[in-house]
C-alpha cells in the first residue's frame, strides 16, 4: 500500500489554510465531478481521490494525524500506544475520527470509494458517519457491458446474466445497435433509508460475426458474379441474413453495381416485423487460366469491338 | 402517466433534504417537470435522475440555478455528440475491412 500525498493531490502546500483547501477542492471537483464527466472512469477515479484528500485535510483532527505521521502513518497506532503509556492521563485520544462528511453517491461509483490508505489510517468508521453533505437516498446505478454477436440480435431474445450475484432476466429487442445503452429501472443497488433503487445501464458491444456490414437497419454485402453472367444476364444465388435467395442479373451488369433487396435487411429496433434493406454490390469475377480456344474467341470479340 | 410514476414534491424535499424553493427553481428553469394533481405537486419518476444530478451539482460544487441550466444544456450536447460518435464509428466500420 502506497503513501498518498493528499496535499499533492489537491495541489496544495503543507501550510495551506482551510480556505485554501476548500478552494482547491472545489476547483478540482468542478473539473472531475462524475456528473460532469459521464462515462469517464478516469475522472471518477480522480474525483474519488480528491474527495478522500478533502475528507482528511478539511478535518483538523484527521489532518493533524496525517501531518504528524506522514509516511510513517502505518506505525501511527504504535506511536499512539507508546505515547499514551508515557502520559498516564491518556488524554491525547486520536482514536475517534467520527463525524466525517458522509459522502455517498448514486452515480457510477464503485462501492468502496476510499483508498486502503485511508481505511488503514482512519479506519472504516471514519466516513459515512456524519451528518453529511451530498447524502443520497437513491441506490447506486450499475453499468454493465454485454457482448453479443450480430447474428444474436437479429431476433429478440431472452438472456439471463448474473450481476453482483443477482440473476437478471433481460429481453433484448431485435435490432439493438452496437454502442447502444438501455436502462433497466430499479435493477441498481438498493436505496438508502427507503429510497428508490438505482438503475442498471447496459451497453451493447456487438461483434459482427457475419459477412454482412450493417448500418442501422440496413445491411450491405458483396457478391461475385461470373463475367458471362454479368455480360449476358442470368441468375445467381445470394446470401441474405435469413437464407439464400435467387436473383436475376440483368445483361451488361457493371462491376460495383448495386441492387437493393427490400425488407431483407436487419430488423428495425423495437418495430416489430419491420426490416431494413439489403444492398448487394456485384463484383465481376474475371476468368483465369484461359485455354487457347478461349483466348482465340476473346481475340475475335476484341476484333468485333474495334 | 400513472400515479405510481409520480413522486410528491414534499416527499422529495424530506428525503433529499432540499428546500421546496429549490425544486420550484429547477422547474422554472425547465430542468425538471412538475405535475399538479388535485392541487398537489409531483415530480415524475423519469425526472428523478435529473433532479438528483442537479442536486449533487448544486450541493457539491455550489452551482447556482443559472449554472445548472448551462451545465444541463452542455451535458445534453455532450450526450448527443457521444451518440453521434457511436453512430459514426458504426458507419465507419462499413468502409473498414
Amino acid at each position: 500500500m502506497e503513501f498518498i500525498d493528499y496535499y499533492k493531490l489537491l495541489e496544495l502546500e503543507k501550510s495551506a489554510s482551510q480556505a485554501d483547501i476548500k478552494k482547491a477542492y472545489r476547483k478540482l471537483a468542478r473539473k472531475y465531478h462524475p456528473d460532469l464527466n459521464p462515462n469517464d472512469k478516469e475522472a471518477q477515479a480522480k474525483f474519488q481521490q480528491i474527495n478522500e484528500a478533502h475528507e482528511v485535510l478539511s478535518d483538523p483532527e484527521k489532518r493533524k494525524k496525517y501531518d504528524e505521521y506522514g509516511k510513517d502513518w502505518q506505525h501511527a497506532d504504535q506511536f499512539e500506544q507508546a505515547r499514551s503509556q508515557q502520559q498516564q492521563s491518556g488524554s491525547t485520544g486520536y482514536g475517534n475520527f467520527g463525524g466525517g462528511k458522509g459522502y455517498s453517491y448514486s452515480g457510477d461509483f464503485e462501492d468502496d470509494t476510499f483508498s486502503d490508505f485511508f481505511e488503514q489510517m482512519f479506519g472504516g468508521g471514519a466516513r459515512n458517519s456524519g451528518s453529511g453533505r451530498g447524502t443520497q437516498f437513491k441506490g447506486q446505478d450499475f453499468n454493465a457491458e454485454l457482448q453479443l454477436n450480430l447474428s444474436d440480435v437479429y431476433t429478440s431474445q431472452k438472456q439471463t446474466f448474473t450481476l453482483n450475484g443477482k440473476k437478471i432476466r433481460l429481453t433484448i429487442p431485435a435490432g439493438v445497435e452496437n454502442g447502444q445503452t438501455i436502462k433497466i429501472r430499479n435493477h441498481g443497488a438498493p436505496g438508502i433509508k427507503g429510497g428508490p433503487k438505482g438503475d442498471l445501464f447496459i451497453t451493447f458491444n456487438i461483434i459482427n460475426n457475419t459477412k454482412f456490414k450493417r448500418e442501422k437497419e440496413h445491411l450491405y454485402s458483396t457478391e461475385e458474379i461470373e463475367l458471362y453472367t454479368a455480360l449476358l444476364g442470368g441468375e445467381v444465388t445470394v446470401d441474405t441474413f435469413d437464407g439464400k435467395v435467387k436473383l436475376k442479373v440483368k445483361p451488361e451488369t457493371l462491376s460495383d453495381s448495386r441492387v437493393k433487396l427490400k425488407g431483407k435487411g436487419f430488423p428495425k429496433y423495437k418495430k416489430e416485423e419491420q426490416f431494413g434493406d439489403l444492398f448487394i454490390t456485384y463484383k465481376i469475377k474475371m476468368p483465369s487460366n484461359l485455354s487457347e480456344r478461349e483466348k482465340e474467341l476473346f481475340r475475335e470479340l476484341q476484333k468485333l469491338r474495334s | 402517466m400513472t400515479s405510481e410514476d409520480l413522486i410528491p414534491a414534499e416527499e422529495i424535499c424530506t428525503l433529499y433534504k432540499v428546500e421546496r424553493t429549490f425544486i420550484s427553481s429547477l422547474y422554472e428553469s425547465g430542468l425538471i417537470e412538475i405535475v399538479t394533481v388535485e392541487r398537489k405537486e409531483y415530480v415524475p419518476c423519469d425526472h428523478l435522475r435529473n433532479f438528483e444530478k442537479m442536486m449533487r451539482l448544486h450541493k457539491d460544487l455550489d452551482i447556482n440555478i443559472e449554472g445548472l441550466q448551462a451545465i444541463h444544456h452542455l451535458l445534453d450536447q455532450v450526450q448527443k455528440l457521444q451518440k453521434q460518435n457511436v453512430r459514426l464509428k458504426n458507419r465507419l466500420s462499413l468502409y473498414e475491412s
